[in-house]
């Protein structure tokens, strides 16, 4: 009966709209694409944005064959997918923690140590992708330190209904159903998708499934409604319903312990908004957000013992936005807001209790464009928090245009991570391996106390006294570029990025129990940079054939770290453990971070419909493991080894609204089991996709 | 029979005198010169096997290490002051304290083993008191790192252990690996290696038998 009630509420409004069908053209601008919402939170040309930022549009998902947010993702200058804890995105060498990820302006939750896993976003009626480089805590708050990912639903479509069904291998199934409905006053969009994979395995006899076996459904619902010329109210839902099947095995001492069971994922996010035009040049909108993530895991171990995780985020947020024209050359923004936010797991205390947190904030931002050629943005946003100390986080950026083919843009800005719930209240003891715990710092001095009052603490460690109300991490940053249209076919992008980030949060030993396992908690403790340069280009060699690719050069390192090897109290040992001092030289920076990345794309695309292209993307090796013992990155640890992986597709778009697709991910069979967990061998797919309604 | 045996006994005493002897002459003649040498391979409470239930298993036995005589001493020996430090596992005793009758002490220096000509004068050197001991146990805290992921012991690049043996001479010693063949194994090694391979100390000392703390 459920099920047959879950059915009616995704194809429900599918059934009662479908008769009616109407068309009417694209509301939008034509050249769509290359409007950005990200990079100032309201509709800009591209050509007019001050700071960097990527567009993946509709076209490039479909030709690259991509599925999920971290196929597309993984193809872009600047960005590497990590692996552990689900993937996640290395933006300009910071970790995932530091890129807010986004769904039509709204926040994504649900992190498990610090990394939101992206193959939780089904791309199927993706209108765009925007990716703004650099802090844009100016704009968005939290999270926003490295950047901003910003997915856009497809809210203008011109496709009145649409499937597609996918297969590939492991039996990786995926079919959508994409309708819209548009009538004078009212649109209204639905997406289904069904997403299924047996998973797979690239370590050599073994069962153990890298990836794991899963069933995703995702449904997207988007209305809106005209009340007056002016007026219009929109609500927006999406849920991301996951099941996957784990069978893993955990070694320790020699002791491997299978454990099997299910994990069950669920994501809901709510939005409505009301939207106001009072002038051409006033306007105002209300919006209100709530999304939970729930993550469930009950494993079974083979003794028989019962392994529950979970982890419930809850987010709530209302936010006032008005936009003002106030003459040509001037134009502001201002909002206002408030978070309610609030997060259960048994890895806290208890698991009953939920964790709240709340924020309150305001930002502003003007534009000025005292030239034509010349723009400057300045804004600035304050979050006032319950659970950590507030943040200020200003922005200025420009763009000058010294003429149609030179461009110059140079920002800086201030981005900031909040401490997240796991650093104020994990309560985490891992009996599986040496009873060593972690405590969230708001807790551990009051934990350790009543333990250390029942005589269960041995040691306190100097760094038990540092313990206080945790800073946000933060980074400043400064990004240069330089854009070049040599002719209209040629475009070439040059990129210049330094960001210092400070008071890191990092897991520290603040104290040992009678036992003498470990006591960890958090502190505000570590500085680091990245700087590196980037470059793009595109060159359109005729009507079908062009070429695309993007290189970047990175480094980084823990500022921390460089002090101490330059005072020479940093040491390494050689092949037969002889130690010395480590030179600057052998220091290779912050784990998990190649030094180079780059990728290229060859692209044909015909008139009559036909699309082929081949993608190479290159990673230079990185630090995995330190395997000296000295705590610091150097060439003498373990790193995993640079790679280059290969794709490939081949499609037809007929003019009846049918398109065909085969591709091949992976073509030279690339596979690291250790390092490269998200890598699957080689796969080949299928797609197909039609109309079943369309415009003509 | 007796006599052969008596025979025997004869010259073997005879020659441990003369050795003796050749020891004496020897030691007068380089008394003043440091003793360097490198130990491969001690054992030190091998893993012997894994119960399924319980984890991995071994005797629990120390072995105990003569610096002033670069040798192994028989456990028999282990109440006399004759070994200066004994080996189990991770954990190293130093023959003074709660751990033997001797005069032995340790201190952990940081920095190199060729950077350390004379003990500085102010060096304070600890004794074992059980559970605490002068060669602190634990990882990151004595002479090496446990990584929790690939669960392996590799010592901490530039940690000098500096040894008061039982007899209250000085002597520097540097930990190399704490695997067989004193090679650290990869990360990817198998579970099987990691677990048997272990527990074999590979170290280099320099030992000062007129004892002074100048090497």
């Amino acid at each position: 009966m459920g099920k047959h009630i879950l059915i009616l509420l995704f194809f429900g409004p599918l059934i009662t709209f479908g008769q009616r069908v109407m068309v009417v053209k694209d509301t939008l601008a034509s050249d769509g694409d290359s409007v950005v919402v990200t990079a100032t939170r309201s509709e800009r040309k591209l050509s007019n944005i001050t700071v960097p930022v990527t567009i993946i549009n509709a076209k490039m998902i479909q030709q690259n064959g991509a599925l999920r947010l971290t196929d597309i993702l993984k193809e872009q200058t600047g960005l590497t997918m990590t692996s552990g804890f689900g993937a996640g995105v290395q933006l300009q060498g910071l970790n995932p923690d530091y890129t807010i990820i986004l769904i039509n302006g709204e926040p994504l939750v649900g992190r498990t140590a610090g990394v939101l896993d992206l193959n939780r976003i089904a791309l199927g009626n993706i209108k765009k992708i925007e990716i703004v480089k650099g802090p844009s805590s100016s704009l968005y708050g939290s999270e926003a330190m490295a950047g901003v990912i910003n997915i856009i639903t497809d809210a203008s479509t011109s496709i009145p209904l649409q499937a597609s069904l996918r297969y590939g291998t492991y039996n990786t199934l995926d079919a959508s159903i994409n309708n819209t409905l548009v009538s004078k006053r009212l649109f209204y969009q639905g997406f289904y998708n069904y997403y299924n994979t047996d998973g797979y395995s690239i370590r050599p006899n073994s069962n153990n499934r890298v990836t794991t076996p899963i069933t995703r459904l995702t449904t997207s619902q988007q209305f809106k409604y005209n009340l007056t010329e002016n007026t219009n109210l929109v609500f927006n839902t999406r849920l991301t319903d996951e099941k996957i099947i784990s069978n893993i095995a955990v070694s320790n001492g020699g002791v491997t312990i299978y454990s099997n069971g299910k994990e069950h994922n669920t994501d809901v996010n709510l939005t409505g908004s009301l939207n106001h035009r009072f002038s051409n040049d006033l306007k105002t909108s209300f919006r209100s957000y709530l999304t939970n993530y729930v993550s469930n895991q009950d494993l079974l171990t083979l003794s028989g013992a019962p392994y529950t995780d979970l982890l419930n985020h809850l987010f709530q947020r209302v936010e006032n936005q008005t936009d003002w024209t106030v003459s040509k050359k001037i134009t502001g923004i201002f909002g206002a807001g408030a978070v309610w936010e609030g997060v259960k797991s048994s890895r806290y205390d208890s698991e009953k209790v939920r964790k709240n947190n709340t924020i309150q904030y305001g930002f502003t931002q003007w534009e000025w464009t005292p030239l034509e050629k010349f723009i400057v943005i300045g804004g600035v946003r304050f979050d006032q928090n319950a659970s950590y100390a507030s943040a200020w986080s200003p922005k200025l950026s420009m763009l000058y245009k010294l003429n149609p083919q030179h461009k110059i843009k140079l920002s800086i800005g201030q981005g900031f991570k909040a401490p997240d719930f796991r650093q104020l209240y994990l309560d985490f003891t891992n009996a599986a391996a040496g009873n060593y715990s972690v405590f969230g710092s708001a807790e551990a001095q009051k934990v350790i106390g009543q333990l250390n009052s029942l005589g269960q603490i041995g040691t306190l460690y100097s760094n038990y006294y540092l313990l206080k109300s945790l800073q946000p991490e933060s980074s400043t940053g400064i990004h240069l570029s330089w854009d070049w249209e040599p002719n209209p076919k040629t475009f070439i992008s040059v990129q210049a990025f330094r960001n210092d980030i400070k008071n890191l949060i990092q897991v520290q030993q603040v104290g040992a129990y009678t036992s003498g396992a470990q006591i960890f908690s958090y502190l505000n403790i570590g500085r680091a940079y990245t700087q590196g340069l980037e470059l793009e280009t595109k060159y359109q060699w005729n009507s079908d054939w062009s070429l695309s690719g993007g290189y970047q050069f990175i480094l980084t390192g823990d500022k921390d770290e460089i002090t101490q090897i330059k005072a020479g109290t940093v040491y390494t040992r050689d092949a037969n453990g002889v130690s010395s001092r480590l030179s600057l030289s052998d220091y290779v920076g912050l784990p998990n971070i190649s030094k180079h990345k780059a990728q290229f794309k060859i692209n044909y695309v015909t008139k009559d419909g036909y699309f082929a292209n081949t993608r190479f993307v290159y990673r230079s090796k990185w630090a995995v493991n330190n395997t000296d013992g000295n705590q610091v990155y150097d060439t003498g640890d373990s790193f995993a080894a640079g790679y280059l992986s290969l794709y490939s597709s081949v499609g037809k778009n007929y003019s009846n609204g049918l398109s065909l697709q085969v591709g091949c991910d992976n073509m030279t069979n690339y596979v690291d089991a250790n390092n490269l967990s998200n890598l699957p061998g080689r796969t080949f797919y299928f797609s197909i996709k039609y109309q079943i309604i369309n415009k003509k | 029979m007796k006599k052969l045996f008596t025979q025997i006994t004869f010259v073997s005493l005879l020659t441990m005198t003369l050795f003796a002897c050749t020891k004496t002459s020897d030691t007068t003649v380089v008394n003043n010169t440091p003793v360097t040498a490198t130990v491969k391979d001690l054992v030190a409470d091998t893993v012997l096997g894994v119960d399924p239930k319980t984890g991995p298993y071994s005797a629990g036995k120390y072995t105990y290490y003569s610096i002033e005589n670069n040798a192994i001493v028989s456990s028999a020996d282990s109440a006399t002051t004759k070994w200066d430090l004994a080996f189990l596992s991770t954990k190293i005793l130093t023959n003074g304290g709660t751990s033997g009758s001797g005069k032995g002490g340790a201190f952990i220096y940081k920095g190199l083993f060729d950077d350390i000509k004379t003990i500085a004068p102010d060096s304070v050197f600890k004794t074992d008191a059980a559970p605490v001991y002068a060669i602190t146990t634990g990882s990151d805290k004595g002479w090496y790192h446990y990584d929790g992921q690939t669960n392996l012991i590799t010592p901490i690049a530039g940690r000098v252990l500096v040894i008061k043996t039982a007899s209250g001479k000085y002597a520097k010693l540097e930990i190399l690996s704490y695997y067989k063949g004193g090679v650290t194994l990869s990360p990817t090694a198998s579970d099987a290696d990691k677990l048997t391979k272990q527990r074999y100390y590979t170290f280099r000392f320099t030992y000062q038998p007129n004892g002074t703390t100048t090497f």
